[in-house]
Formats: C-alpha cells, structure tokens, sequence
C-alpha cells in the first residue's frame, strides 16, 4: 500500500512537471475561434433544417399516423363490440321466443292429444257398452231357450228311460208335466 | 499517449488553411467532429423515420422516443406557444447531446468542451429569447426585472439583481456545458494517465476509477444536454408567457 501511494505520488508529480510545459488551456487560445464560430453556425443551420424541414415532419407524420391507426382501431373494436352485443340480445330474444313457442306447441298437442283420447276413448266406452247389452240380450236369450229345450230334451230322455226299463209308453203331456215341476225346482240351481 | 489532460481540447488545423478577409476560418477537428456529429444525428433520424411502421424498429422508436421526449419537455416548461420552436429546441438538444456523446469515445474530440462554442449557442439563445419578449410584449417585457408582490424598499435592489441574473444568462448556460465536459475529460485522462504511469501493479485502481467515471461522463453528457435545451425553454417561456 505505500510502495503504491508513493508511486502515485511519483506519477502526480511527473505528469505536473509535464503540464507545465504546456501551460494554460487550449479553450482560450483565440487562433481558431472565429473558425470554430462559423463552423458551429454553418453546421448548425444545415442540421436545423434538415430537421425542421425533413425528419421533423417525417416522425410526425408517423407519430400521428399510428395514432389516427389505434383510434381507427379502438372506434372499431367497440363498434364490433356493440354488433355483437346486439347481435346476442338479437339471439337471446330470438331463443326466448322459440322457448315460448316450444311451450305453445307443447300445450297445443297436449291438449289436442288428450282430447283425441278422450273422444276416442268415449266412443270405445259406447262400443264396449253396446257390445255389453247385445251380449246380455244373447245370453238371456239363449237361457230361456236352453230351457225349453233342456226341458223337451229332458222329456224325450225320461219317456226313452221309461219305456226302455218299464216298456211302457206313458202319456207325453204327463211327462213334460213333471219334467217342468222337476226343472222349475232344480233348474234354478244351475242357472 | 499524451500526458497532458490538456492537450485532447487543442484545436488543431485540417487540410489548407480558409482565409477570408483577414479571418482564419480554416477546417478544423473541431468543425471535423461538428460535421461527424451533425452527420450522426442525420443518418439516425434518416434511418428512424425512413420505414413508416405502426409498429417501429428498434432505430424508429429511439427516434420516436427523442421526439416525444423534446416535445413534452417543451409543453411542460414553456407551454404549447413554444410549439414553433420546437424544431430549434430539437436540433439544439440533440446537436448537445450527440456532441457530447461523440466526445466519450477514444481519440475523439468533445465539440461542446469549448468556452466559444457553448457561448455562441448561448448568447444566440439569449439574444433571439429577449428579441422575442421584445416583440411579443413589447416595452411591457421590461416587467421581467420587476417582479410583483415585492416592497416597494426592496424594489431597486430586485430589480438590479434581476437584471444581473438577466445579462448572466448566456454566461452561466455556456459555462456550465462548457466546464462539465472538460473537466469531465481532463478527469478522465488524470486517471487514464495514473494507470499508464502506475503500470500492471498499481495501475487496478485508477483503472476501474477510469470505468465508473465513463459512466458517470455518459450520464453527464445526456444531463448536460438535458440541462441546455430545458433552461432554453425556461428562458422562452420567459419571453413568451410574461409573468411572474
């Protein structure tokens, strides 16, 4: 560390010695002044302008072209924005309206259908009932038919039994009048 | 290397010496370093505004940037009446700036460590703000050395220390770019020449002072040229919106 700042020292002291011989400042020596003064405004006043007439300008032009652009660009990004928002209330209401008439068409069969079942079912429900009555009729009919002829089938039987066992022939009306007392106690057992 | 700190701001003679009328008007590094600057400054805003892209290059955007940069600097300080100068303030600014920045780089000569130069620009300054309070306010401009709301005892005195701090304008603008740069480089070259005489042994510590001081140069340079076009539009706003 002290070998360095006597160094430093030594180096100070040298390079002192050597400005001395070359005293003063060059900035104040006026040979070149008047060169440096028409050289500064000659340079000077081409670069204004260059500047003022072309660069200047130029960047302007640029800077407020890219402005205009992004304000283009904003005006039709909220235009596009307000399209499609009216775009969507134009499809909600459109989607509502389908709903409504889903429900409409809905009801509209729902109600034709269970009227068609309704009137279909009461013109079964005739049918059926007609169907009822005839099969009624048939039935009593056909059980006082069976009847009367049960009662001459019956009647044939009784005087074949007779004759065969006893080899007697009796007297029909007899028979069928008997047939007639038994059937009428016991007919009514089955029918 | 030279030792002297001083002998990077010498003024030396290119090419055949221009006489005219009796005035040494010859070509000199300093007016060689003044067109390499002003060249600099061109070819920049040459390829920062030759491609009109929405979105810029790299080159486009800095040109952009030093635009709005001047631009706001003079709305903010002189208002939007200054907007006719903005060219001027322009120019002015980055003619400093690039000058300045052209003076950090090896062997190179620092245009704006001359006393001449800075005050040229100065007084030009100076005379073309008070032209302009002239004829935008005509005699009324004289109100700029009385300020209001001052007592009347005091008044005289004001006014003579206002009118002192008027005429310093140009003095105190062109010495302080002036004495920046220079001390700045002579700064530069004390430690540069540490470093060669110190040689490999001692020389580490002069040399990383060498490297944070070209930092701190190329912060003062931008600072300088900063300082330069903002008082410029504080003196206009001066001249252009009289009031106190």
């Amino acid at each position: 560390m002290k070998s360095f700042l006597s160094l430093s020292i030594a180096s100070v002291a040298i390079n002192t010695e050597l400005y001395a011989a070359e005293a003063g400042m060059p900035q104040l020596d006026p040979t070149y002044w008047a060169s440096q003064a028409f050289w500064l405004i000659l340079v000077f006043t081409i670069l204004y302008i260059s500047i003022s007439k072309f660069y200047l300008p130029k960047i302007k032009d640029n800077l407020d072209n890219r402005e205009n652009k992004i304000k283009e660009d904003l005006e039709n990004a909220n235009k596009f924005k307000e399209e499609s928002e009216a775009k969507l209330k134009e499809y909600d209401l459109i989607l509502e309206n389908a709903k409504k008439e889903v429900l409409k068409i809905h009801f509209e069969s729902k109600s034709a259908l269970d009227k068609d079942i309704q009137s279909k079912k009461e013109s079964m429900e005739k049918e059926i009932e007609k169907e009822i009555l005839k099969a009624q009729k048939e039935i009593s009919e056909l059980k006082k038919n069976s009847i009367s002829s049960i009662q001459i089938i019956s009647g044939s039987i009784v005087s074949n039994i007779i004759e065969n066992i006893s080899g007697d022939k009796l007297n029909e009306s007899s028979i069928k009048a008997t047939v007639e007392d038994v059937s009428k106690k016991n007919l009514n057992k089955f029918l | 290397m030279a030792s002297n700190p001083m002998q990077q701001f010498t003024v030396k003679r290119i090419g055949p010496e221009i006489n005219i009328a009796g005035v040494d008007l010859s070509f000199t590094n300093a007016s060689l370093f003044m067109v390499i600057s002003a060249t600099v400054i061109i070819l920049f805003l040459f390829l920062g505004s030759k491609e009109k892209k929405i979105i810029p290059n790299k080159l486009q955007l800095i040109a952009e940037m030093s635009y709005t940069f001047v631009a706001k600097m003079i709305s903010d300080t002189a208002g939007s009446k200054a907007r006719p100068y903005f060219p001027f303030i322009f120019s002015l600014f980055m003619f400093v700036l690039f000058c300045n920045m052209v003076g950090m780089l090896p062997y190179s000569f620092t245009v704006t460590s001359h006393i001449i130069v800075t005050l040229i620009m100065a007084l030009f300054i100076f005379i073309a703000v008070t032209i302009i309070g002239f004829i935008k306010h005509g005699f009324k401009y004289l109100s700029i050395f009385v300020p209001s709301g001052v007592p009347a005892v005091l008044l005289p005195l004001i006014t003579v220390i206002e009118i002192i701090s008027y005429l310093s304008r140009p003095v105190s603008l062109s010495v302080r770019l002036f004495a920046n740069m220079m001390a700045g480089h002579t700064m530069l070259k004390v430690f540069g020449g540490f470093v060669v005489s110190l040689g490999i042994l001692g020389g580490w510590l002069p040399l990383s002072f060498s490297v944070a001081l070209t930092g701190l140069e190329i912060l003062v340079a931008f600072l300088q040229a900063y300082v330069f076009a903002i008082l410029t539009c504080i003196y206009l706003n001066d001249a252009l919106n009289l009031h106190h």
